[in-house]
């Protein structure tokens, strides 16, 4: 096996079996993926190793997990599969409590923002809305439709997931406009081959996603709010 | 029904063997998109996978969130599951883990946990009644106890709580070389032992 490591080399390069055990750090467990990616062997070595010590996993006790997991998972696959069952699925934003105070806050910011900068046509805004109709973001578009302020209403529990702002057009795909933060409100530049499609109807959507964005260009998590821009 | 007693070898128990089927098709029917299905997957595998992620990461927040995205990780790739090369059990537990681990390193600055600081000698197999029967699992521990006791043990620690080879040296108190010595040689002598 041309992996087999050398017994008396300091640094080698990692195993299959090391990373199947779980004792490389995470830039090695990448840089071995990648490795794996490229090399059936690896993995096939990988997949021997698991079968082996799997067995060792039937020494852990089962622990329930909480119902609350299985909502979520529910609601993220709803919303996933593309169909309006997640606005159905009153669950899935169990977590999500809104404060009034929070709410009239971020109205009262909003509206600071549009009397400090008054733009020739009525400004577009959009509430991005979790279910029930409870405000999550508000989004609220520069004059020349050239950048746009998210403000978050509620800070969503997102646990090291980033947040992805998407433009959609009617009929088309999502476009990324980038990553905001769930606890302070973020200015946005909109690219200049987005800025057409900022207009009335269109939609912004915010998903949850691996840290740094989406790994492909459209949403890969679930989508927690969104709302139609409108003229104020 | 547990259906996680262990990868189901060529003599192993009747329950076992059809919980294994009844894994397999149902991964095939989420492949197909049949929602009811992933609950099934989910109802019986759960509480196994929720502790093994809870195990490794020793913070119920977290598990509960790394657990949720092992079943959407299930929906989305359960087409990629291949009961030819793997049992499902431990494909499961493999995705379980691989997250687990993946966000125990990204929270890697975390302080120390109780549990750690007590070592590793609560994974001695100690109570009889968490001991499976099943013939990997036996394999395994004959094999496991050709080795050094303190290598042995490292191994258990290692897989069971996903922790790097730095940790297990402090924990165990040898210089990180000797750990990564112990943990390589104990693989090759798994690997022959395994393999007669």
């Amino acid at each position: 096996m041309s992996d087999e490591p050398t017994m008396d080399s300091d640094d080698h390069r990692p195993v299959a079996g090391e990373y199947v055990l779980g004792v490389l750090s995470e830039a090695e467990r990448r840089a071995f993926e990648a490795r794996m990616a490229r090399d059936p062997r690896l993995r096939a070595e990988v997949e021997y190793w698991e079968e082996r010590f799997g067995a060792l996993a039937s020494e852990v006790k089962p622990i329930d997990p909480p119902p609350h997991v299985w909502a979520n998972i529910e609601a993220a696959i709803a919303a996933r599969s593309g169909r309006g069952s997640l606005w159905q699925n009153l669950s899935f934003w169990r977590w999500a409590t809104i404060g009034s105070a929070a709410v009239a806050a971020v109205s009262l910011m909003v509206l600071a923002y549009i009397a400090r900068a008054p733009a020739p046509s009525p400004p577009l805004i959009a509430k991005l809305e979790a279910s029930g109709g409870q405000a999550s973001f508000v989004a609220t578009v520069d004059s020349k439709n050239t950048g746009m302020t998210i403000v978050p209403a509620s800070v969503p529990a997102v646990n090291q997931r980033a947040l992805e702002l998407w433009l959609i057009a009617p009929g088309e795909k999502p476009q990324s406009l980038g990553l905001i933060e769930p606890g302070r409100p973020v200015h946005i530049a909109v690219p200049a081959r987005l800025v057409q499609g900022i207009a009335p109807q269109a939609t912004l959507a915010v998903s949850l996603e691996p840290p740094g964005g989406s790994p492909t260009g459209q949403p890969t998590g679930p989508v927690i709010a969104s709302g139609k821009l409108t003229n104020l | 029904m547990d259906a996680m007693n262990g990868p189901a070898g060529p003599s192993a128990s009747i329950e076992q063997d059809a919980a294994c089927k009844q894994l397999v098709a149902a991964l095939a029917r989420i492949a197909g998109g049949d929602r009811a299905a992933l609950r099934q997957v989910y109802r019986d595998t759960s509480a196994k996978l929720f502790a093994v992620c809870m195990r490794i990461l020793h913070d119920e927040a977290e598990a509960e969130d790394v657990l949720q995205d092992v079943y959407i990780t299930v929906w989305r790739r359960a087409g990629t599951f291949d009961p030819a090369r793997a049992s499902p059990i431990t494909w499961l537990v493999a995705v379980a883990r691989n997250r687990s681990i993946d966000r125990l390193r990204a929270g890697a600055a975390r302080s120390q946990t109780l549990d750690e600081a007590a070592g590793v000698s609560d994974d001695a197999p100690s109570a009889l009644d968490q001991i499976e029967s099943s013939d990997e699992y036996r394999r395994l521990m004959n094999c496991l106890g050709e080795l050094e006791l303190r290598h042995a043990g490292a191994v258990r620690s290692a897989f069971l709580e996903g922790v790097t080879y730095e940790e297990l040296a402090q924990r165990m108190n040898v210089p990180l070389g000797t750990m990564k010595s112990w943990i390589r040689r104990s693989l090759l002598r798994l690997r022959e032992c395994l393999e007669q």
